[in-house]
């Protein structure tokens, strides 16, 4: 057998050392190169035997150097392989890790907080009522009385029979159709300034289908003190808006009718969905009716007791489904009721 | 209202370019919204507070004001409100004797009955006549209805037409109907009758009823050559209460209930004298007969620049108020402190300087007004506590891994029933749009548990959700929260798979309690309708606030949940949840010597329960005793190696003084005592410490 000269074998071992990737690949190259019996470079040790003695003594060294290369690259690579195995008792991190169950909002609460937060930030508070109400809350004392023809636009449900109020107030015949309701309960018990939200259920006598629902949740808005006036209801709207959809949004102010409120207005936001340009969602106006609005009606005033001279205010009711449909882009209302847990998990936590 | 553009654009004096879109563009931007258009029809929205606008006339006054129609002889040409704006007056009234039919009001609700006759030649109307009330959605029947028709949608006045010949006297009086009279209305329809209903009666019998519809009898036909036409005020209340009881909404109660021109009546009979010989269908054979008991003066409203200015925000010119308000015709006088305004009858929603202050914005343009914000001169008050505290639960609920659920506050009697305590006090609703909707819920559970169910029919099998809200009983309503879980407790590739149960349940309800600073106990009850018996505990303050358990299965199933699912769920009465929770408490001070923990293991009956035996361990007293902080079972079994009836518990028990480090003697000392009270009051064997 004739042995390689050491400079052919030093580069053969570096090539195949490069190659080599496991523990098994290191053993074979150390076999291949060191074995006592057939290793490459044993054979070439004894191939010095015949050679001439000036060659003897350059070849031995030379042979010896690359001996001891070969060891020490091999000891070098073993160790970082060792080094780099897992431990017997190493976890498989590929598995899944025990996840806490964690639940959300519901995404007509977590709109609701929304719209609460950014008029707690404007100062306003936050009250709540009963959602079975007296003809005087609901109706009368919204400029509303027996047989107004407005009460059309709300369509009813009344109770059986009456239910007691806590606060042994009237007793209650009807589920609230808003919560204006609201309003004259706090103007009953507290005097101006007033800048308040009253969110909740309310109730109509509606079919239960893609668009409408037969109980839907509403935030209505109020404030009253001395020279408020409808320039502050746009600002106060247009802050909301901006804040709401995040960013600057157009807004505009629409003429419209409600019994207590005098002017009426509805406001309509930009449509995002065509940026004002006109599409299916906005019914090609390029805008997307958001709330109803208005100042008090002095008949409101009167009948909580509040001087409608020295006042004046303004009230807004926002729609919370409205306002959900547009944010999760969901086109049937019934969403929001059915709990499909494959829905609910898709919101924000 | 559909209305023609063309018939607006002529009575507004718009050019004739104007296009029906730039038309239904200008009214909707003064609050009229336009629900489609179709060719040269225009279908606008009115709200309930504009009957004026339920006419021609008064969208054209809309529109002339919109399109700020300006000069002489602008504004709406048909006779319209009895108050002189810049309308054109009508024809004089036939010089005439009085009619040969005998007028009278015997009813507060009637307030003006006016009343001509005419000799008529009953047939076809003319083309446009027909067309115009086609486009308004209004069917032609002969010229002489289809002249009543005309005047009503032009002018909002509803009239009718009677065949004299068939009129009793002839004699027509507005009275209320007496109970069990009956009519049969032009629809064909016998309508029974009751002293709440406005009629008009003839001598002998009811011939119409007031303001809905008349009566088949002395309805207008071929043969009839002698008519009296009928234009008359009837109270809005009294026609919308009838229209329903009869079922019958027609053009004329629509406009009578949201109030018609009291001042209207004499023109509008004029008017359709006037078309009956234009379309040479007729002549008058009579004056107008008008009683008219106390004739309404027209309310005269002071408007002031400087509540125009603080109600709008916005300075509007003078010159502009007074060209709105008098195109929209109002009768506008200068006054000391700005104007008098006259309001014409037919505006029955102008009562106050408000109502012309939302006139004149809605002209100027309410989008016009420059944004500005209230200012804050007093500090915001606290929002109500049931607020914030429905905001803190709902957040602990969800850290806890539930998801919330909004369900419906009603439903059908079937699902509520087996959750109420007492099903006679059910709150149901008087006008149910259907039976799923009939009672409030008398729990938040059956809600839930519907909702539980759908989504396990789609193959969702851990479903753990939650809701908060108002839950209704014939005592009032009371706020609630409540949850229901199925499927695995885990459901980790390393866990086996185990069902939840009711100490899922529970435990929801002891972290909710604990966290709000509440000591719960949980005790047997038989009191908990829809659940299992024996798998269900009553929670308890100082008093009962909710119940956890397994929901009883032959309930779900009928709900339509596949057998074989456990269910548990809880409810919590929120009353005792008193403040909102998020007040900083006061703390007690760390302790400053270590606590000394023994483990205690026991056998006892399985009847025995563990509130028992806590309490047996509690109850001794004196030295090391009275350092005992906690108790804790972190163990129970029964199986092999205990015997039958018999289980095995394990507590730990935590020794801490407050003053002092105690030593291993005091305690062993203590649990002395306790292994004999326990061996002593419950017969149990302790298996060692
Ligand atoms: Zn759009």
């Amino acid at each position: 057998m004739s042995a390689l000269s050491v400079d052919a074998l030093r580069s053969r071992f570096q090539a195949a050392l490069e190659a080599a990737r496991t523990p098994a690949d290191l053993k074979t190259l150390r076999d291949e190169f060191l074995s006592r019996k057939h290793g490459l470079v044993t054979a070439l040790v004894k191939s010095i035997a015949s050679a001439t003695p000036d060659e003897k003594r350059t070849l031995g060294a030379a042979s010896n150097a690359l001996k001891q290369e070969i060891e020490a690259a091999l000891d070098t690579r073993e160790a970082e392989a060792a080094a780099s195995a897992p431990p017997k008792d190493a976890l498989d991190v590929t598995l899944p890790g025990r996840r806490p169950f964690l639940g959300r909002r519901h995404p007509l609460t977590q709109v609701r907080e929304r719209v609460e937060d950014i008029f707690l930030a404007m100062g306003y508070q936050v009250i709540e009522g009963p959602e079975l109400e007296d003809d005087w809350h609901n109706f009368e004392a919204l400029n509303m009385p027996a047989e107004h023809p407005a009460r059309d636009m709300q369509d009813t449900l009344y109770l059986a029979s009456p239910v007691p109020v806590p606060d042994g107030g009237r007793a209650a015949t009807l589920l609230r159709t808003h919560t204006s309701g609201m309003q004259i309960r706090y103007m009953e018990t507290h005097e101006p300034p007033v800048r308040v939200i009253a969110p909740g259920r309310v109730y109509r006598r509606d079919q239960f289908d893609a668009t409408h629902t037969p109980m839907f949740t509403q935030i209505e808005g109020l404030v009253v003190d001395e020279g408020i006036s409808l320039g502050d209801l746009r600002g106060t709207l247009n802050g909301f808006a901006e804040q709401f959809f995040g960013g600057r949004v157009a807004t505009r102010f629409r003429p419209s009718f409600f019994p207590y409120t005098e002017p009426s207005a509805e406001l309509d936001v930009e449509c995002q969905g065509c940026a004002g340009k006109g599409c299916n969602l906005c019914k090609h106006t390029g805008w997307i009716e958001i709330l109803g609005c208005g100042m008090v009606h002095p008949a409101v005033f009167e009948a909580v007791g509040y001087d409608s001279d020295k006042y004046t205010g303004f009230a807004f009711g926002v729609g919370i489904e409205r306002l959900a449909l547009r944010l999760y882009g969901v086109d049937d209302i019934r969403m929001f009721y059915e709990n499909d847990l494959r829905f609910l998990e898709q919101v924000a936590l | 209202m559909k209305a023609p553009a063309s018939w607006i654009r002529e009575l507004a004096g718009l050019p004739t370019g104007t296009s029906a879109e730039d038309i239904a563009h200008r009214i909707a931007g003064v609050g009229f919204e336009v629900a489609s258009i179709e060719g040269d029809t225009i279908d606008f929205e009115i709200t309930a507070n504009r009957p004026d606008c339920l006419s021609v006339c008064g969208l054209a006054r809309e529109a002339a004001t919109a399109f700020e129609v300006r000069g002489p002889g602008s504004g709406v040409r048909v006779p319209g409100s009895s108050v002189q704006g810049p309308t054109q007056p009508h024809p004089p009234p036939p010089k005439l004797t009085h009619a040969d039919v005998s007028v009278s009001i015997d009813s507060a609700l009637c307030a003006r009955f006016s009343l001509a006759t005419a000799d008529v030649t009953v047939g076809p109307s003319p083309a446009w006549l027909a067309e115009r009330l086609t486009a308004c959605g209004v069917r032609p029947i002969n010229n002489i209805v289809d002249v009543t028709n005309y005047v009503m949608l032009e002018m909002g006045q509803p009239m009718h037409a009677y065949d004299i010949a068939k009129v009793a006297g002839p004699a027509l009086v507005a009275r209320q109907a007496v109970a069990g009279e009956t009519l049969t209305t032009l629809d064909g329809q016998q309508r029974t009758l009751d002293a709440s209903m406005l009629v008009i009666a003839d001598r002998d019998q009811v011939v119409g009823i007031a303001g809905v519809m008349g009566g088949a009898g002395s309805e207008v036909s071929s043969s009839t050559t002698h008519i009296a036409l009928e234009a008359a005020w009837f109270q809005g209340v009294t026609v919308r209460a009838t229209s329903k009881k009869v079922g019958l909404r027609t053009e004329a109660s629509t406009r009578f209930e949201r109030g018609a021109d009291i001042g209207a009546t004499t023109t509008a009979i004029a008017r359709a004298l006037e078309l009956l010989e234009e379309i040479k269908a007729g002549r008058a054979t009579s004056a107008i007969t008008d009683v008219y008991p106390a004739p309404k003066v027209a309310a005269v409203i002071a408007l002031r620049p400087s509540r125009l200015a603080r109600l709008l925000g916005d300075c509007v010119p003078a010159a502009d108020v007074e060209r709105i308000l008098g195109n929209l015709g109002f009768a506008v006088a200068q006054a000391a402190d700005g104007w008098t305004v006259t309001v014409p009858t037919a505006r029955v929603d102008v009562a106050r300087e408000a109502d012309l202050i939302e006139e004149v914005g809605r002209h100027w343009g309410v989008n016009r007004v420059r944004a500005t914000f209230p200012a804050l001169r007093s500090a915001p008050r606290v929002s109500d506590a049931g607020v914030l505290r429905a905001r803190r639960l709902r957040r602990v609920l969800c850290g806890a891994g539930l998801q919330e659920a909004v369900t419906f506050t009603f439903m059908e009697a079937a699902a509520a029933a087996p959750f109420s305590d007492d099903p006679a006090a059910l709150v149901s609703i008087a006008n149910p749009l259907s039976e799923k909707f009939a009672v409030l819920r008398p729990s938040l559970i059956p809600g839930l548990l519907d909702s539980l169910i759908y989504n396990r029919r789609r193959g969702i099998t851990d479903v753990r959700l939650f809701e908060a809200g108002a839950a209704f009983n014939t005592t009032g309503e009371s706020q609630r929260v409540a949850w229901v879980l199925c499927g695995q407790r885990d459901t980790h590739w390393s866990t086996r798979a185990e069902s939840v149960d009711l100490f899922d349940a529970l435990g929801i309800a002891e972290v909710l309690t604990n966290g709000w600073g509440l000591t719960l106990t949980s005790v047997t009850t038989d009191q908990a309708p829809g659940f299992v018996r024996g798998r269900v505990a009553a929670l308890l303050t100082d008093r009962r606030i909710g119940t956890v358990g397994q929901i009883d299965p032959a309930i779900a199933e009928a709900r339509g949940l596949p057998a074989g699912v456990i269910v548990v769920a809880g409810e919590l009465d929120l009353s005792a949840f008193t403040g909102d929770g998020g007040s900083p408490q006061r703390v007690a001070s760390l302790p400053r010597f270590p606590a000394v923990v023994r483990d205690l293991s026991l056998v006892v009956d399985a009847s025995l329960s563990a509130a028992t035996v806590r309490a047996t361990i509690r109850q001794p007293s004196g030295g090391a005793l009275s350092a005992l902080r906690e108790v804790r079972e972190f163990d129970r079994y029964q199986g092999k190696g205990i015997p039958d009836g018999k289980v095995s518990l394990a507590y730990r028990l935590t020794f801490r003084d407050a003053a002092r480090t105690l030593t291993d003697r005091e305690v062993d000392d203590a649990m002395t005592v306790i292994i004999a009270a326990l061996q002593q009051e419950c017969g149990a064997t302790v298996r060692g410490l």
